[in-house]
């Protein structure tokens, strides 16, 4: 059985998100989807499979505050998947002010959605005219950019070109993973938001190289993110206990995180990917014959620190 | 769509039945004659226990998927909740009745107590309870979180309801808020003790909570491999089955445990899961459903294990025995319905 494909919909209120919603659901693409909704009403399309999501966040065990889960979407799935070949995927939207840690994280946490589902991708949409002074005075807005694997800043026909790419200038620099894709009306080609794969890691291989050394001037806003390289080979002992230490400490701040890595004594490329303290890691295809194993790992966070950051890292290569 | 074409058959009377759709739950009335399988494509099939040769009847419950099986007052009935807000009545030989309806929500978890003659179903985070005639006999009980499970005492005095950050015991004879039992994380099960004297849950992370209500003692389970969705008591009460790990694990409820107590771990098979437990009413042992589809009875003396059922590759999802233990039904994830008949004087 295989495992069915989650998108996440998050983005303030009047940013564009139920019209993406009802496009994703009207548009041919012969795909069905289960919606789970916060609010009902506001699809447009007859659809049997739309659920009202309770909003239920659940702090683990742990005590620790960034530790949560949707309690909501665990039994929602499991009720979803009962309906067996029902549906293609399931799409979530979130409300305006919610931070998608949670959401993101029932997808590693729970044992029954994380065999039976799989999170695809978080897609954000963002009022292009607004979006500045959301991210000045929201948590949730800078969170909403620094989850997103896509972000379709909507509205630009209503912005100026130049105002265009201060934001995306912006965005950049606080999310160097996400593809950004202006829209009018959410007007976009269904594969930029679906069937992504983000949390899948040989994507994670896809990174493209050339989001390092963009962006070197300080930004006045609270996330940023931390872009690590490494020429030499690491020492797996050395980085796994620097990475632990570093998520146990930091991971209330860390909000995600991805890294290609090179171990010495080994030939395939080690994948590690993460929502704050929950982190998933892999051994994937072979390093190319020829080329140089360099190992990256970016950071998306509050708080970063940049030099303690590449020193912990420097740390890692192996002797 | 009945007969035993398919697959090894390990009992000699087993019925094999391919329902294709996800057995949600499956129950016997408690009058013996029936079972009834709930499926995730919204049917129920109805099988008649008496006749071996009859087809199952198949019956609209609800548009949508089934979510909750639980036997009705009487002897024959069985109330059924569906991803349609529907709370329906299905009967052998009777029409399906709409006892309650919730717009917009599911209706997840049932449960009937023949000594209070009441019914209560949930719906979000409310309990709704329904007298015989179907009227609503109280206001709506409202919870904290959206209700995990909710269990009639054996007695009817009282129905437990678990929830985000433990469980609430209301008095369903008078009203008045309910007496709350804290434990932190998210509850998903609840089962009472036999006697009345404990209340078990399940949790999300992994594990068990219980208390001894008399003094509100507290006991944790944990060290599971995976969430524990079935629980039940051997005969006798003298264990705790429990699935959720590679083995059954049975908690001693005798001799003080089940505090210091190391738990009995029967049938088990490396790197499995037992996903279903259901022990037999009158004699010591345990049906054990994995998640291959593998299906076990284990005694509880440790002798070993029967197989009844062979691997197929889908999880037993549902598991009931008759209230006189003369009949074992079983579900998977798949849709392999099974009705082992036990024959008198085994
Ligand atoms: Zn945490
Ligand atoms: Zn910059």
């Amino acid at each position: 059985m295989s495992a069915i494909p989650v998108t996440v919909l998050t983005g303030y209120l009047g940013a564009g998100k139920t019209t993406l919603l009802n496009r994703i659901l009207s548009e041919p693409h012969g795909k069905r989807f289960a919606v789970i909704v916060n609010e009902f009403g506001e699809i447009g399309i007859d659809n049997d499979l739309v659920v009202g999501a309770d909003q239920e966040v659940f702090e683990m065990n742990n005590g620790c505050i960034c530790c949560t889960v949707r309690g909501d979407l665990i039994r929602i799935i499991g009720g979803l998947l009962k309906r067996k070949d029902a549906f293609d995927g399931i799409l979530i939207e979130t409300t305006g002010l919610a931070d998608p840690a949670p959401v993101a994280q029932t997808f590693f946490v729970d044992p029954d959605v994380s065999k039976r589902t799989r999170m695809d991708g978080i897609v954000t949409v963002a009022d292009a005219r607004h979006l500045a002074q959301r991210l000045d005075d929201s948590h949730e807005a800078q969170e909403q950019i620094a989850f997103a694997d896509v972000i379709l800043l909507n509205k630009i026909d209503l912005v100026d070109e130049a105002g265009i790419v201060v934001l995306e200038h912006r965005i950049r620099s606080m999310n160097p993973f996400a593809r950004i894709r202006r829209t009018e009306r959410c007007s976009v080609a269904l594969d930029e938001v679906i069937g992504l794969g983000a949390f899948d890691l040989d994507r994670v291989l896809a990174m493209e190289p050339g989001f390092l050394g963009e962006d070197d001037h300080e930004h006045d806003q609270s996330v940023t993110s931390v872009s690590l390289q490494e020429d030499r080979a690491l020492d797996p002992a050395a980085f796994d206990q620097w990475f632990r230490t570093l998520i146990q400490v930091q991971g209330v701040d860390l909000l995600r995180y991805k890294g290609i890595l090179s171990f010495k004594g080994s030939d395939r490329r080690t994948v590690v990917q993460g929502v704050h303290m929950l982190a998933d890691s892999g051994n994937l295809s072979v390093w190319p014959a020829g080329l140089p194993r360099t190992s990256r790992f970016v950071l998306i966070g509050r708080n970063l620190d940049g030099g303690a950051l590449r020193a912990g890292f420097a740390a890692c290569v192996a002797p | 769509m009945n007969g035993s074409e398919g697959g090894t058959r390990l009992h000699p009377l087993e019925r094999h039945m391919d329902a294709a759709a996800y057995v949600v739950s499956v129950k016997v009335n408690r009058a013996g004659s029936h079972a009834a399988a709930v499926l995730g494509d919204g049917a129920a099939w109805l099988i008649d226990l008496t006749d071996s040769s009859a087809a199952p009847a198949v019956v609209h419950a609800h548009d949508g998927a089934c979510l909750a099986l639980a036997r009705d007052i009487d002897g024959n009935g069985f109330l059924t909740g569906g991803d349609d807000g529907k709370l329906r009545r299905i009967a052998p030989g009777q029409a399906a009745e709409t006892l309650a309806e919730v717009k917009g929500r599911w209706i997840e978890h049932v449960d009937c107590c023949p000594r209070s003659r009441l019914r209560a179903y949930s719906a979000g985070r409310q309990v709704h309870l329904l007298d015989l005639s179907g009227h609503g006999s109280a206001p709506a009980l409202d919870h904290p979180s959206t209700v995990g499970s909710l269990a009639f005492a054996p007695n009817g005095k009282r129905l437990a309801v678990a929830h985000y950050g433990g469980a609430s015991l209301w008095w369903t004879g008078r009203p008045g808020p309910p007496s709350r039992l804290d434990w932190k994380g998210s509850h998903l099960g609840v089962l009472w003790h036999p006697d009345g004297t404990h209340l078990m849950t399940t949790l999300q992370e992994s594990g068990l909570h219980g208390w001894r209500l008399r003094d509100k003692a507290d006991m944790q389970m944990s060290g599971y491999a995976t969430k524990v969705r079935s629980m039940g008591w051997t005969n006798r009460s003298r264990y705790l089955a429990t699935g959720g790990a590679e083995s059954v694990v049975c908690w001693p409820f005798f001799g003080g445990g089940p505090w210091q107590k190391q738990p009995l771990q029967l049938a088990g098979t490396a790197g499995g899961l037992i996903t279903v437990v259901a022990p037999h009413p009158k004699e010591p042992v345990i049906a054990a459903g994995h998640d291959d589809g593998r299906l076990l009875i284990a005694p509880t003396d440790g002798t070993a294990p029967v197989a009844i059922a062979a691997p197929d590759g889908s999880p037993i999802s549902a598991l009931a025995w008759s209230d006189d233990g003369r009949h074992l039904l079983a579900g998977t994830e798949a849709g392999r319905l099974s009705w082992f008949p036990i024959p008198a004087g085994r």
